[in-house]
């Protein structure tokens, strides 16, 4: 938790450096390596799709701590915006990203209006409950009367690729795996820079002592707007970089395994914990690979052990190594 | 105007449901300030055990089954509660996760159905077959024996958080658990009768509403999300606030499929369900503390 207090954080800062450093290195060479395989590929391209997924859900869930759960919802509206711009317009799907994240920062807004009065659990119900309403507005955007808007159940497909540098990134997984890795990390300097700026200092407070917060002037509902918001704005991007990434999107991005999986890699990963998210991310997904070929029981395997890993993991993944590099810490000197 | 009236009792058969099953989510909230997203399955479980048991006893009288099976609904809750929610109980921010949890034993059971008993949707016998007449309009015994058996239930609920020492120590758990724990109450007992008993409710819902859906993994889950916006638009922990939502979504939801299509109960529901928070943020009767 020292993670996020001002006086401890260049120490930390520092600590964790290297780490940082080794990560990304990894993520820079790991094609390297694969760059034969479309499969193996495909899976980091997708570890880094959901870890922007997964982080935009931690900033709301771990450090303002408001109990959302309509994220695959704002990745919906993101990548809905993106794809119906790109097949009816065929606006360039760059302007299309940026418009995801407009479209799905505002409606944020939006909801957060109402959403963020209320305390603990309604937020979560609520939220959970717009999310699940989704579906249907979807199917009903796909009627004949309208256009066709949305696709309907069957979805809207053939999505351009992004245009980089003259380079189309078309099939080549290795093109969209780097593009994906440049989105990650500025989303991720993005989320590193609010919580250290005086947003991040105002949750801190909220979350070490709302009353005393709260009586220094600090408003907690104007700030909570601000980052369902911004988190809703991350997660719409992500969702408009999967919607051209796979080339086609439909209502089964909302399905209840998928928000499963993402709630599992935040958890997992370190709930409020910097980083926490993409790490889950990697974790989770790699591990639904590798049980695909269990079929039938894949989702009988997950679950136990989403029980297991909660049940004797409880801070997570960044927990257990900022307990370990305290232990290493104590035992050095 | 017959039309009317079958519509009044379908609303009151979809209200006695929707009761049933957030009853018991809001009774686990109130008393263990748990989010229970396993009770779906809870309700899917009831429904396959009831089709188990009637396929395989085929002599049996329906009530035998029926007891039986809420028998084990109750055994079933308590272990459930003993397994999953007792050991994340101890580690710091459960809150949390213990909904995670909840959701990935979800998981976890519903696809279990899916390896055991396959895709194919499943029949489950009605308690009564054959239809009333009453002067211009008719209604189905079963539907009755919907209505009543949920009242009944209700009643004997209230009856035992009342009257029974099990039942006012769950009111006390439900009231401040640390308190019941010095006056030497055993909390962690008093947590698995509650799962115990919210897993009777929610067996009684799946006994009583699966001759009419059939039966499928899933069955449990689209009632469960309505189940989550009663308790929601209830008040959270208040049972009387949860009756009077059950019953108004139920009506609800039954004229506006009659009116749009089934479909768009849901999102008439969540309009709702903002709506009202917003003049009132702890539901029609939360607890305002």
């Amino acid at each position: 938790m020292a993670v996020n207090c001002n006086s401890t954080k260049k120490s930390i800062d520092n600590k964790n450096i290297f780490l940082w450093v080794a990560l990304i290195a990894l993520l820079v060479v790991a094609p390297f390596f694969f760059r034969d395989s479309r499969r193996v590929m495909h899976i980091l391209t997708m570890c880094l799709i959901w870890g922007m997924v997964a982080e935009s859900w931690n900033l709301i869930l771990g450090y303002a701590s408001v109990f959302s759960f309509g994220q695959l919802g704002f990745v919906a509206i993101g990548a809905y915006t993106s794809a119906m711009l790109s097949v009816h317009l065929g606006i360039s799907p760059w302007i299309g990203l940026i418009a995801a994240g407009v479209a799905a920062g505002i409606v944020g807004a939006l909801i957060g209006l109402p959403c963020l009065k209320l305390h603990g659990i309604y937020v979560g119900i609520v939220t959970f409950g717009i999310s699940l309403v989704m579906p249907t507005l979807i199917v009903w955007g796909g009627q004949p009367g309208y256009k066709n808007l949305t696709g309907g159940t069957f979805g809207l497909a053939g999505l351009k690729a992004y245009q980089l540098f003259g380079f189309n990134l078309g099939s080549v997984k290795i093109r969209w795996y780097y593009t994906g890795l440049v989105l990650l990390a500025i989303v991720l300097y993005a989320i590193y820079k609010i919580i250290h700026s005086y947003v991040g200092l105002a949750f801190v407070s909220l979350r070490d002592s709302q009353t005393f917060a709260k009586s220094l002037g600090v408003n907690d509902y104007k700030y909570k707007i601000i980052v369902f918001s911004i988190s809703a704005c991350i997660a719409g991007i992500a969702g408009a970089f999967y919607a051209h990434y796979s080339r086609i999107i439909d209502p089964s991005i909302l399905e209840l395994d998928i928000f499963l999986l993402i709630l599992v890699m935040v958890v997992l990963g370190g709930l409020g914990k910097f980083g926490g998210g993409v790490i889950g991310a990697f974790i989770i997904t790699y591990i639904n690979e590798i049980l695909r070929p269990t079929g039938q029981y894949r989702y009988v395997i997950l679950g136990a052990l989403v029980i297991i890993v909660l049940t004797y993991v409880p801070s997570g993944i960044r927990g257990a190594i900022d307990k370990l590099a305290v232990k290493i810490k104590a035992g050095r000197t | 105007m017959s039309t009317y009236i079958e519509l009044l009792i379908s609303g009151l058969v979809l209200g006695s449901i929707y009761a049933l099953m957030s009853v018991g989510l809001t009774l686990i909230y109130g008393i263990t300030k748990v989010l229970n997203y396993a009770q779906g399955s809870l309700f899917t479980l009831t429904a396959y055990l009831a089709f188990v048991f009637f396929s395989n006893f085929v002599s049996m009288n329906y009530f035998v089954v029926f007891f039986i099976t809420l028998a084990l609904m109750a055994v079933i809750g308590f272990v459930f509660e003993k397994i999953f929610i007792r050991p994340v109980r101890r580690l710091p921010g459960w809150d949390f996760t213990v909904i995670i949890v909840t959701l990935g034993t979800a998981l976890l059971i519903d696809n279990l159905f899916l390896v055991i008993f396959g895709p194919l949707q499943k029949t489950l016998p009605r308690a009564f077959e054959g239809s009333l007449v009453l002067g211009a309009f008719r209604i189905t015994k079963h539907n009755l024996f919907i209505i009543v058996a949920a009242l009944l239930t209700i009643v004997i609920l209230d009856r035992f958080l009342s009257k029974t020492r099990v039942g006012m120590s769950m009111r006390a758990v439900a009231q401040s658990s640390e308190g019941a724990r010095i006056v030497g109450l055993d909390v962690d007992k008093v947590f698995g009768y509650s799962f115990a008993t919210a897993g009777v409710l929610a067996g009684i819902a799946g006994i009583l509403l699966t001759p009419r859906t059939l039966i499928y993994p899933l069955v449990g889950w689209p009632v469960f999300q309505k189940g989550l916006v009663v308790m929601v638009f209830g008040g959270l922990g208040s049972i009387k606030g949860t009756l009077y939502a059950a019953f108004i979504l139920g009506m609800v939801e039954i004229i506006i499929s009659y009116v749009f299509g089934a479909r768009w109960a849901l999102p008439v529901f969540i309009i709702i369900l903002i709506v009202v928070l917003v003049f009132r943020p702890k539901g029609l009767a939360g607890r305002w503390q």
